[in-house]
C-alpha cells in the first residue's frame, strides 16, 4: 500500500520559485513544464463523502479524466481510477478501487457537483541516483469557480504524493519541507478551504432532528421551532424532487411533511385550532400529490429484491414488470413537479413561513401554548405511550388487521414525538426507546405494507393483462411474488406478539414512567 | 480488468518494446496500469529506472505457507498511472519453482487475483520460451500480443504457437493477437511476408511497427519511445496497435472502451 498524500501551505512572502530553489539544494529535482487541471469535487445532497471523512473529485486535465477519493486526515493513501462516463450514481461508474470505496457511501444518492476549482500545477519530481522518480511534488496555484462572477484565489498549496514502493524517499522529503524549509502543513484539506470561501458549510444539510431545545422555553415557541426546521427540509428538497435527481429527495420531503402533520396535531394545545386545522389540511395535500411517484420509486427500489426472490427461471418474466412501472414513472414525475411548482404549493410554503416565523402572541388562547416545553412533551409522550400499550395489549390472534394498523398509528405518532424532543432527555434512554420503538414499528410496518403492496400487484397484474403486456409467465411470476409477499405478511404477524412483549417489557415500561411521567396536576394534554 | 502477455517463443522480436509502450498509451488514457516484467534479464524493469530485485524472489512470491501478496513489491514509474513489478534474477528458477508446487499452472492466476480491483490492465513481458511460466501466462491473459519479424520462419512459429494453444485448451476467451514488428519496408522479403501471412491467419492484427532506431535507443534514455518521442513512427504505429489491441478486447463495449 501506498503513504497518505501530504499537503502544504506556501507561504505568501516566499513564493513558488522560492521553494523550487530550496528544494534544489538538497535533492536532485526536474521539473516538468506547468499545466492546466481542473478538479470538480462531488457529494451527495446530504453530504455523506464529507462524512465519511473524505473527498471524491473528477480531474480533467489536457488528456485524462479521472476520479479521486482521499481521506481529509487519516493514514489511508488516495485512490484513484480511470473515468469515462458522467458522475452520477456511484454504480454507474467505471469499475474500479474509488466507485469500491463510495458506492456503500452514496449508495442510492446522486453524486452532485459541489465545487470546482481551477489550478496551475507545476510538477517537481526528485530523482534517485538512476535519476529515477522517487516523489512527486505538485506545486498548485489554485482558484475556485462557483460561476463566473464568483472567482476566488485561494493559497498556493505544495502537494507530496509518495511514489509506491519509495517510502524512505518520501520521508526524506518530508523532513526536508518540514525541517529546512520550516513549510506549515495545510491543516484545512483544499475542499474545504474552497467551500468556506464560497460560503458554504459541509454538512449544512440533514434531515435528522437534531434540535437542542430549551425545557423552559414556551412550548408554542418551541413547536414553531421544530416546525421551521421541518419546513427547511421541505423546501431544500423541493428542487431535487422537482428535477428528480435521485428518490431520496422525495423520501425525505415527505418524511417532513409527515412530521410537519404529526407536530401539528400530537403537541396539543400550543396553537389556535383553526391553524392546526388547516395547516394538516394542506400538507396531507402535499402528501397526497407526492404519493404515486413514491410508490413508483418504492418498487423500482425493491425490483431487484423482488427478483431475487423468484425462482430462476421466472426471473426474467418479471421485467414487464418494471417496464410498465417505468412507462408511467415519467407522466407520474411530470405531475409531481408541476404540482410543486403550483400557486398553490408556494402559497402554502409562504404562508406557512409567515406564521412560523411570526412572534408568538403576547396573550395565547391556546391552553399549553404558555407551558414550558419540558411540561407539554412529558405530558404528550406519556399519553401516546399508554395509548400504545393499551391498544397493543388488547390485540391478540383473533384481533383484525384494522386493530394492529391503529397501533401502528400510535406508534408512529409516540416516536415521531420522542423524536421531536429527544433533547430534553438523556441521550442513552432516549436512543434505547427510539431503538425498541422502531422494531415494534419496523414489524406492524411489514404487516401492513407487505400486504398493501401485494394488492396493488394483484391489481397491476390486471390492469397490464387488459392492456396486453404481459404473458403468462409474467402474470405467473407476479402471482409468485404476491404469494411470497403474503407469507412474508402471514409471518411479521405471528412474529407481533413476541416484538411486542419486548416492548412492553417490565424494564422499558419503568424506563418510559421514570422518563415521562410527572405528578403535576392537570397533566392534560 | 485485461490481462496482456506479449509473448513469442523467439527472443528479440520486439515483446518488451510492445509492453512498455503499450502499457505507457494505457496510462495516459487515464488507466491504472501495471506491467509485470516476468523475464529475469529485466529488461522493462531497466527501461523505467527501476532496480530488479523482488525481494525474496520468485521463490517467496510462489511458498504456499506465506502467500505472499505481489502488493508490497510494486514501484510506481515517473509516470501517473503507471506502475511495475520488477524483475528478479531469481526469476530465472521460477519454472523450477512453479514446478514444486501442487497446481504449478495456477499459481500466477493466484497472484494477480488482488489486483484485479486496483488496475485495468495488466501487460506481462515474458521470457522467449514455452514453459511453466508461458504456460501460466496462457491461463490468464485476456489477449497474447504475438510480435514478429518477417521472415521465413514467422509462419512456423505462429504453427507451433497455435498449436500449442489449441493443444492445451488453456482459456478458451483468449485472444492472440500476431503482429509485425521491426519491419524494414525497403526488404522485398518484408513486403511479401506481409502480404502473405495475414491472409492465412485471420486473427494478425492490420499495425505493424516499422524498424526505428529511435526505439532501439530507448535503452539509452531510458524511457518509451512513445513517451519520449510521440511522433516519431514507431511511436505512432504503437499509438494504432493500441487502438487495434482495444477494439478486439472490448469489443462493442463502447464504455469500457473509451477513456
Ligand atoms: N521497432 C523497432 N525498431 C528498432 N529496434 C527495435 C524495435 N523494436 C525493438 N527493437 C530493439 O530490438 C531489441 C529487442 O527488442 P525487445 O527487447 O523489445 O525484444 P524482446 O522480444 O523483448 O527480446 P527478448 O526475447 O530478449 O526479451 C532491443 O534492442 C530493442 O531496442
Ligand atoms: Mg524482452
Amino acid at each position: 500500500m501506498n503513504a497518505p498524500v501530504r499537503d502544504y501551505l506556501v507561504p505568501e512572502r516566499t513564493g513558488v520559485e522560492e521553494v523550487k530553489r530550496m528544494l534544489q539544494a538538497h535533492r536532485q529535482i526536474a521539473a516538468d513544464p506547468a499545466r492546466s487541471v481542473i478538479r470538480r469535487f462531488y457529494d451527495t445532497f446530504d453530504w455523506r463523502i464529507f462524512h465519511a471523512g473524505g473527498c471524491l473529485w473528477e480531474q480533467v486535465d489536457s488528456n485524462t479524466r479521472q476520479l479521486f477519493w482521499e481521506p481529509f486526515q487519516s493514514k489511508q493513501p488516495q485512490l484513484k481510477q480511470r473515468l469515462t462516463g458522467e458522475v452520477s450514481f456511484a454504480d454507474q461508474l467505471d469499475l474500479g478501487p474509488v466507485r469500491a470505496r463510495i458506492a456503500p457511501i452514496s449508495s442510492i444518492r446522486r453524486l452532485l457537483p459541489i465545487v470546482q476549482i481551477s489550478s496551475r500545477v507545476q510538477t517537481l519530481r526528485v530523482l534517485n541516483e538512476d535519476e529515477k522518480t522517487v516523489v512527486r511534488m505538485e506545486i498548485e496555484e489554485n482558484r475556485f469557480e462557483e460561476n463566473p462572477r464568483n472567482r476566488h484565489v485561494l493559497g498556493a498549496r505544495i502537494r507530496v504524493r509518495p511514489i509506491r514502493g519509495y517510502p524512505d524517499a518520501y520521508r526524506g522529503v518530508l523532513r526536508i519541507l518540514e525541517n529546512e524549509l520550516e513549510l506549515i502543513p495545510a491543516r484545512t484539506p483544499l475542499l474545504l478551504e474552497a467551500l468556506s470561501a464560497a460560503g458554504r458549510t459541509p454538512g449544512d444539510y440533514s434531515s435528522k432532528l437534531n434540535f437542542r431545545l430549551d425545557p423552559d422555553r414556551r412550548a408554542d415557541e418551541t413547536t414553531k421551532e421544530i416546525l421551521l426546521h421541518l419546513l427547511n427540509v421541505i423546501e431544500a428538497n423541493i428542487p431535487g424532487v422537482r428535477e428528480n435527481l435521485d428518490p431520496e429527495f422525495l423520501h425525505d420531503l415527505r418524511v417532513a411533511v409527515r412530521r410537519t402533520r404529526s407536530a401539528l396535531s400530537q403537541i396539543k394545545g400550543v396553537f389556535a385550532p383553526e391553524i392546526v386545522q388547516e395547516y394538516k389540511d394542506r400538507f396531507a395535500w402535499v402528501g397526497q400529490i407526492t404519493g404515486p411517484v413514491r410508490d413508483l420509486d418504492v418498487y423500482l427500489l425493491d425490483f431487484p429484491s423482488y427478483q431475487r426472490s423468484l425462482p430462476e427461471f421466472l426471473q426474467p418474466h418479471l421485467e414487464p414488470l418494471r417496464a410498465f412501472l417505468l412507462s408511467h414513472y415519467d407522466e407520474a414525475q411530470k405531475a409531481l413537479a408541476e404540482q410543486l411548482a403550483s400557486q398553490e404549493m408556494q402559497d402554502l410554503l409562504n404562508n406557512w413561513r409567515a406564521f412560523l416565523e411570526a412572534p408568538a402572541p403576547e396573550h395565547p388562547t391556546a391552553p399549553n401554548a404558555l407551558r414550558p416545553t419540558k411540561w407539554v412533551a412529558d405530558a404528550r409522550i406519556w399519553r401516546m405511550y399508554k395509548r400504545v400499550l393499551r391498544e397493543g395489549r388488547a390485540i391478540d390472534e383473533t384481533s383484525p388487521p384494522e386493530d394492529l394498523h391503529e397501533l401502528r398509528k400510535s406508534c408512529k405518532k409516540l416516536r415521531y414525538l420522542l423524536e421531536f424532543f429527544a433533547s430534553l432527555y438523556p441521550k442513552k434512554e432516549m436512543r434505547k426507546l427510539i431503538k425498541i420503538l422502531k422494531t415494534l414499528l419496523d414489524n406492524l410496518g411489514r404487516f401492513q405494507d407487505l400486504a398493501v403492496q401485494a394488492d396493488s400487484l394483484r391489481r397491476t397484474a390486471h390492469t397490464m393483462s387488459e392492456e396486453g403486456r404481459a404473458d403468462p409467465d409474467s402474470l405467473l411470476a407476479m402471482g409468485v411474488l404476491v404469494g411470497g409477499l403474503l407469507s412474508r405478511q402471514a409471518a411479521a404477524r405471528q412474529e407481533f406478539a413476541g416484538t411486542f412483549a419486548t416492548f412492553d417489557s417490565p424494564s422499558h415500561q419503568r424506563l418510559f414512567r421514570s422518563l415521562f411521567r410527572t405528578k403535576k396536576k392537570g397533566g392534560h394534554g | 480488468m485485461k490481462v496482456i502477455g506479449c509473448y513469442n517463443l523467439k527472443g528479440g522480436v520486439g515483446k518488451t518494446a510492445t509492453a512498455v509502450n503499450l502499457a505507457s498509451l494505457a496510462a495516459n488514457e487515464g488507466k491504472q496500469t501495471l506491467i509485470w516484467d516476468l523475464d529475469p534479464q529485466g529488461a522493462a524493469t531497466y527501461y523505467f529506472r527501476i532496480q530488479p530485485k523482488v525481494k525474496g524472489g520468485g521463490q517467496g512470491l510462489l511458498k504456499k505457507k506465506k502467500k505472499r501478496s505481489l502488493d508490497p513489491l510494486i514501484k510506481g514509474t515517473d509516470f501517473e498511472s503507471l506502475d511495475l513489478l520488477p524483475a528478479d534474477f531469481s526469476y530465472r528458477n521460477l519454472d523450477l519453482v512453479l514446478e514444486e508446487n501442487k497446481k504449478p499452472t495456477k499459481q500466477l492466476s493466484r497472484l494477480l487475483k488482488p489486483l484485479s480491483q486496483e488496475y485495468d490492465c495488466i501487460f506481462l513481458d515474458c521470457p522467449p520460451s514455452i514453459s511453466l511460466v508461458s504456460e501460466n501466462i496462457f491461463r490468464i491473459a485476456d489477449a497474447l500480443l504475438v510480435p514478429m519479424i518477417p521472415t521465413t520462419l514467422s509462419a512456423r512459429t505462429l504453427d507451433q504457437l497455435q498449436e500449442f494453444l489449441a493443444s492445451h485448451a488453456f482459456n478458451p476467451n483468449l485472444q492472440c493477437m500476431p503482429f509485425f514488428s521491426m519491419v524494414d519496408r525497403r526488404k522485398r522479403l518484408h513486403t511479401d511476408l506481409m502480404a502473405e501471412l495475414p491472409k492465412q491467419y485471420p486473427d494478425f492484427l492490420r499495425t505493424s511497427i516499422p524498424y526505428s532506431a529511435e526505439v532501439e535507443r530507448m535503452g539509452i534514455y531510458r524511457m518509451p519511445v512513445v513517451l519520449k518521442n510521440p511522433d516519431n513512427p514507431a511511436s505512432k504505429a504503437y499509438g494504432n496497435l493500441w487502438q487495434e489491441v482495444k477494439a478486439r478486447l472490448y469489443g462493442h463495449l463502447r464504455r469500457e472502451d473509451q477513456g
